[in-house]
């Protein structure tokens, strides 16, 4: 089976700092992905060029077999996006925002309410759906949003912290979606600074300035560093520290 | 097709989420075209002025007289001298002081000629100019007068040629009626340019448009998706300002209402293109906001909306070449006014059309789908 992320030497310079230092790796179908390091370490620069939104400097790339140079245009028709920011329109309603993002990813017009209805039933606020977005707690949105991000069954989406400022419980939820979504064959590509999240991933990659430091499964990297937990891992390759 | 349909229902949604936004974008622009048109208005009323009469005789009292028969000017009074007719100036109280010498009537009867001295507040160059214009008329035709009178018992006639005057296309020299055509147009460029370049940097500040640049949408369909929901703002509005010229200051179109629109149209597009550049160059609303000002504020005061184009500098008529309000409003005041037809002003339609296809061609080369 094909990849469905393929990264050779992968670089990206803003002037003369190196944001992302030829990182190599593969992420398998289905797979779920876990992309971690501390801020700044150049998650968010990896993922803006595999979603086509920025162009790499060097190396090679495909996402979904389509080469992140010269073929963007169809990446952005197999993949999914969450970023950081909230990317849903507080101004329209839950029902709108759905029926937006599914008009732009070229949704039957008869598919619409159907999958609007599939998406407020799978997430319980069939309640809200004529309330604005910006009505929903934080919690609703982000689920909302990784929603909206899967309205055209993507084979990969890419989630940018996708849990960040939500409560434990909240983010459980979120996993659920995760984990169903995996389940259906999409790839998860997620990037995160939560160690217990890193935990749920198949297999979990930590970058240190720009550079990708280890990648493997989450029992493989606690075996490899002789530590019991993800955030030991992480405080001994990120911070060069170890907590024992 | 279809996503562009999605696109423009969305911002239609959006706009009618935002009363206040749409209020002002209706209500401001027509505050606007009703307050430019009368208030700025280079018609030259209620000038002060005051009298130095140093005669103090029927004839001094005649050209006085004529100065209070017209509503152009009010007579302040008198003033005792010369030194206080300086400060009158000085203070304000007058904008222009007529100095009539002593012996005025007799040097009047016995040479045929004397001189009065206009002392004339010129801060303002063009209203003093007016105000030196028509006072100089009012003192000929009182000269006229004079001449007239002894002539009649002194014959040995001079023919006279009269200068009779016939304003055209604006017969009673509105100041009303010159404006509207071109405040109508300036208003487009508000809601075009202005607030669409706002709209969409909004979206980058958001980070919806971020996720807009990670779907397939193509260059155009975004480009004419966010265009099409402001030209027809920008088309409504342009109907109420045409309504708003035709009932309430009575202003005849004189052309044809259709070439109007074909030009408000071609007009708009120019502007949410320009609205369109300026929002791939700037990061924020605070920096679209700046630019677009700025270009405004230039276009409008070079555009001949206020001081004709004619009189300026030669630079300034090169910098015109690029103006877009120029022509257009150069068409309003043609059509409108003057009943021109498209051959009239076909020039400025394919002025304004190549500047509208290269600033959409411009747009959607520095419109970017990645960061």
């Amino acid at each position: 089976m094909e990849n469905a992320v393929h990264t050779h030497q992968l670089t990206k310079k803003f002037g003369s700092f190196i944001a992302t230092d030829a990182i190599t790796f593969d992420v398998a179908q289905g797979e779920i992905f876990g992309f971690l390091g501390a801020n700044g370490a150049g998650k968010t620069t990896a993922m803006r060029m595999l979603c086509g939104l920025l162009k790499p400097s060097s190396g090679e790339a495909t996402v979904a077999g389509f080469d992140v140079y010269r073929q963007s245009e169809k990446i952005k028709q197999n993949i999914g996006y969450m970023s950081q920011r909230f990317s849903l329109y507080e101004d329209l309603t839950v029902r709108e925002n759905i029926r937006f993002y599914g008009g732009i990813y070229g949704l039957r017009r008869a598919d619409i309410p159907v999958k609007t209805d599939q998406i407020l039933r799978k997430l319980g606020i069939e309640t809200v759906a004529d309330s604005l977005v910006a009505s929903l707690p934080l919690g609703w949105k982000q689920k909302l949003a990784f929603s909206v991000a899967l309205i055209h069954e993507p084979k990969i989406v890419f989630l940018d912290e996708p849990t960040g400022g939500v409560d434990p419980i909240t983010r459980r939820q979120f996993w659920d979606l995760i984990y169903e979504a995996a389940h259906g064959g999409t790839t998860v590509f997620v990037t995160t600074h939560y160690m217990d999240e890193a935990e749920y991933c198949n297999r979990v990659s930590i970058m240190v300035d720009g550079k990708m430091k280890a990648l493997d499964t989450p029992a493989g990297l606690k075996t490899a560093y002789n530590v019991d937990s993800m955030d030991a891992v992480f405080q001994i390759l990120a911070r060069g520290t170890s907590t024992k | 097709m279809n996503r562009i349909w999605y696109m423009v229902e969305k911002e239609i949604r959006q706009l009618r989420r935002n009363p206040v936004l749409l209020r002002i974008m209706i209500l401001a622009p027509i505050m606007q075209l009703i307050l430019l048109s009368y208030a700025a208005n280079y018609e030259v009323k209620n000038l002060n002025i005051a009298v130095v009469d140093g005669d103090h005789t029927t004839y001094s009292q005649r050209l006085v007289g004529k100065f209070r028969h017209l509503d152009n000017f009010k007579l302040t009074g008198y003033l005792p001298s010369d030194k206080q007719a300086r400060q009158t100036l000085l203070a304000g109280d007058a904008d222009l002081v007529l100095v009539i010498p002593p012996h005025f009537e007799r040097d009047l009867e016995k040479a045929g000629s004397t001189a009065v001295q206009l002392l004339v507040n010129a801060i303002d160059g063009s209203k003093a100019g007016i105000a030196n214009g028509y006072a100089t008329a009012i003192i000929r035709d009182f000269s006229t007068d004079i001449l007239a009178e002894t002539r009649a018992v002194s014959p040995g006639v001079v023919p006279q040629l009269a200068i009779e005057n016939q304003y055209w296309y604006n017969p009673k020299l509105e100041y009303k009626t010159f404006m509207v055509p071109g405040v109508l147009f300036e208003l487009l460029l508000l809601v075009g340019g202005l607030v669409s370049a706002l709209n969409i940097v909004r979206e980058k500040e958001i980070g919806t448009m971020e996720q807009l640049n990670v779907t397939p949408i193509r260059k155009h369909e975004f480009i004419l998706g966010k265009s099409i929901p402001f030209v027809i703002v920008g088309l409504g509005l342009f109907t109420v300002g045409l309504l708003l010229g035709r009932f309430l200051f009575q202003i005849r179109i004189e052309g044809s209402v259709a070439l109007m629109y074909v030009f408000a149209l071609l007009f708009l597009i120019l502007c949410v293109g320009l609205g369109l550049l300026i929002s791939t160059l700037a990061e924020n609303q605070q920096q679209a906001l700046f630019v677009s000002f700025f270009l405004l504020v230039l276009f409008i005061l070079l555009s001949g909306l206020f001081a004709s184009t004619e009189n300026m500098p030669v630079w300034a008529q090169w910098l015109n070449w690029l103006n877009p309000l120029k022509y257009i409003i150069e068409v309003g005041r043609n059509v409108m006014l003057k009943g021109s037809t498209f051959a009239d002003v076909s020039r400025q339609f394919f002025v304004l059309g190549g500047m509208a296809v290269g600033l959409l061609l411009l747009a959607s080369w520095r419109y970017r789908k990645t960061v």
